[in-house]
């Protein structure tokens, strides 16, 4: 039987691939359909394919890895770039509607009373629950630290007490955001102010409740004694999402909640 | 409203000063602090820190620091380490790819998904043709 006699991961033939490219198809033609015919079945068989898809497409690698061993150093080596890589796409998504938000927000249009705030717009007061939002994620990025420097020592019980209170953290963002939501005295449809805000804040939203999951997933993961002490890079790669949503948040609110009152 | 944001902001502050001063119960004495973090961020990156003590506990499924008893709360421990039998599994020899190595449940997960995604891929088209009929708008 032939040994391979290089360090990289030659993979199994896979399913998951073509199982999410259709999942893309249904979802995107579902929402074209949706808008239409205002019928949602190839929406929902869409998201259900994707999160499938992503369920076992992830639970493979994980078998590969911490099962099979073949994530050798050179191979996570070549994860950590992707990852890297993958956040800074992620960045530039993020400038377009930070742009967007400057576009109208430096000049502001004399429809809007050329002013901003624009007129009539009454935009939440930033020293109440955007604060604290701050705040919670500030804490929740030292709590990740924590949580890094125990699986490093090898120190079971802080790990997983600081990996939970990170993803506590991250719940009570969500929470207190979603009251924001619902308490705000303007929605999506109030001009180009209502706009970008909650497109930006919202696009934010999204990717925290992305990255809560992702540390959720490291902490089941940690509670099964998946990591050890010199090889964690999932946890290593969920922190570092959650620090770029961390910075993006820092941003938003210097920007929209902050100079954008 | 504003009184649950004051209450809020307690609970928030007296979290933040708890993490600030807690002294970590292991075998080492490094007490973490918010400057500490700040340190290891700036010389330790990738958690590679030339401080940490060159006699660390085991480093394959690192085992608790300190006795079960001495625990509070053993829920953690309790969890066995199932891994070597794990790795047993989805080692064996048999030629089966990965994602249905686990067994039954495999399959037919990934039948269900198969299926999903060849009736949905037929679905999507039949939709699409006919939604690019004229006059079906």
């Amino acid at each position: 039987m032939a040994h391979q006699a290089h360090a990289y991961h030659m993979v199994d033939p896979s399913p998951w691939p073509l199982t999410g490219a259709i999942s893309a198809l249904l979802m995107t033609s579902g929402l074209a359909t949706t808008f239409h015919y205002k019928t949602t079945t190839l929406l929902f068989l869409g998201t259900t394919l994707l999160l499938l898809t992503m369920f076992q497409w992830w639970r493979d690698i994980i078998r590969e890895s911490t099962f099979q061993g073949h994530h050798t150093t050179s191979v996570q080596k070549g994860h950590g770039y992707g990852m890297v890589l993958f956040i800074t796409s992620e960045v530039f998504f993020f400038i377009g509607f930070f742009w967007a938000f400057y576009h109208s927000s430096l000049a502001p249009a004399i429809e809007l009373g050329g002013l901003w705030p624009p007129t009539g717009i009454t935009p939440l007061d930033p020293f109440e629950v955007p604060l604290l939002n701050t705040a919670v994620l500030l804490a929740s990025g030292v709590t990740v630290t924590w949580a890094h420097h125990s699986i490093i020592e090898g120190a079971r019980k802080p790990a997983l007490q600081s990996l939970t209170l990170t993803v506590l953290l991250g719940l009570y963002f969500t929470a207190l955001q979603a009251m924001e939501y619902y308490e705000a005295p303007f929605t999506l449809a109030d001009g180009v102010y209502g706009c970008t805000f909650f497109v930006a804040t919202g696009f934010h939203g999204l990717h925290v409740i992305i990255g809560t999951t992702f540390l959720m997933v490291c902490l089941l993961r940690h509670t099964h004694y998946h990591f050890t002490s010199k090889h964690h890079f999932g946890f290593e790669a969920a922190a570092w999402y959650w620090h770029f949503v961390d910075v993006v948040w820092l941003f938003l609110y210097i920007s929209i909640y902050w100079w954008g009152s | 409203m504003c009184q649950n944001i004051h209450v809020s902001y307690k609970i928030t502050i007296i979290l933040m000063f708890v993490f600030s001063v807690r002294r970590r119960l292991t075998t080492t004495t490094i007490r973490i602090t918010v400057r500490s973090h700040l340190v290891y961020l700036s010389v330790c990156p990738q958690g590679l820190c030339p401080g940490v003590p060159p006699v660390s506990p085991p480093v394959i499924f690192a085992s608790p620091t300190k006795l079960a008893s001495e625990t509070g709360s053993q829920a953690e421990y309790l969890r066995a380490n199932r891994i070597p039998d794990l790795q047993k599994l989805f080692q064996r020899a048999d030629g089966i790819p990965v994602h249905l190595k686990g067994g039954l449940i495999d399959k037919l997960l990934y039948r269900t998904t198969m299926g999903l995604t060849v009736g949905g891929a037929f679905y999507c088209l039949v939709a699409l043709y006919i939604a690019a009929q004229p006059g079906n708008k």
